[in-house]
């Protein structure tokens, strides 16, 4: 996995490209949300569209950091989340848990 | 073991996340050169990297010279996949259901839950030499 991040309207937009299954790739996505809270910034968008699948070790990473934001007064919402990535959230009910947007752009507007 | 071994159908690789995507990388490989979707390998991959990852973590407890296995064959239209490690396995019936309300914004305990929703099977089995899990899928 690849992981690069922007900013826009003062939210981070962080783009992981790949997969998300564990070992290295998912220890990056980790730290990266983790530097993100750390230094107080606290709304956090996931854009989803160059993931090609993850598993569970990724649901892990969304659920801690969603949970950390939270507690912290701040949102992570996800955005371009795909079909499969889609499903996974269906069959875990997260779907319930996270607001995910059709694009950026929308979920950036929904900080507003 | 210090590096990941493909003899055949089956990889074989020292217990460490590190080698998730080695794992990946075979097992998609070989599904793609059989020409199945793209939707159904991916459903194979990820319940692939469930296994490998629990083998490793919690079967071999991540000792790197205990190893984990993957070998995949096709039986007619069913891609047949075990995944075998070196612990002293587990009771699937003990894992707690990821869905309930109380085990929802819980970190871990989906791996195999989803890999029995993405499979046809999933079975479980104590060997002699450790633990080896079978999932089957319909392609």
């Amino acid at each position: 996995m690849k992981l690069s991040s922007k900013e826009q309207a003062g939210v981070v937009i962080l783009e992981p490209k790949g997969k998300i299954m564990g070992g290295p790739d998912a220890s990056l996505l980790h730290d990266k949300l983790h530097e993100c809270i750390d230094s107080s910034q606290n709304q956090i968008i996931i854009d989803l569209a160059q993931v090609d699948w993850m598993n569970s070790t990724g649901l892990g990473i969304l659920i801690s950091s969603y949970t950390t934001l939270r507690n912290n007064g701040g949102h992570l919402k996800l955005a371009n989340v795909t079909d499969k990535i889609k499903s996974l959230l269906t069959i875990t009910k997260l779907v319930s848990v996270f607001e995910a947007f059709d694009s950026v752009d929308e979920a950036v507007a929904s900080f507003k | 073991m210090d590096k990941p071994v493909i003899t055949g159908n089956t990889i074989a690789i020292p217990s460490d996340v590190e080698h998730l995507a080695d794992v990946d990388l075979f097992i998609e490989g070989i599904l793609r050169g059989w020409e199945v979707d793209e939707s159904r390998i991916a459903d194979i991959a990820i319940s692939v990297s469930e296994l490998v990852n629990n083998a490793i973590c919690h079967g071999n407890k991540s000792t790197r010279d205990k190893k984990v296995s993957a070998t995949i064959d096709r039986e007619g239209s069913l891609v047949v996949i075990n995944v075998t490690d070196e612990g002293t396995g587990f009771s699937p019936e003990n894992i707690e259901n990821p869905i309930a309300d109380d085990n929802l914004m819980k970190e871990v305990g989906r791996g195999i839950f989803i890999v029995q929703s993405l499979m046809d099977s999933v079975d479980f089995e104590l060997t002699s030499t450790g633990s080896k899990v079978t999932i089957k899928k319909d392609i």
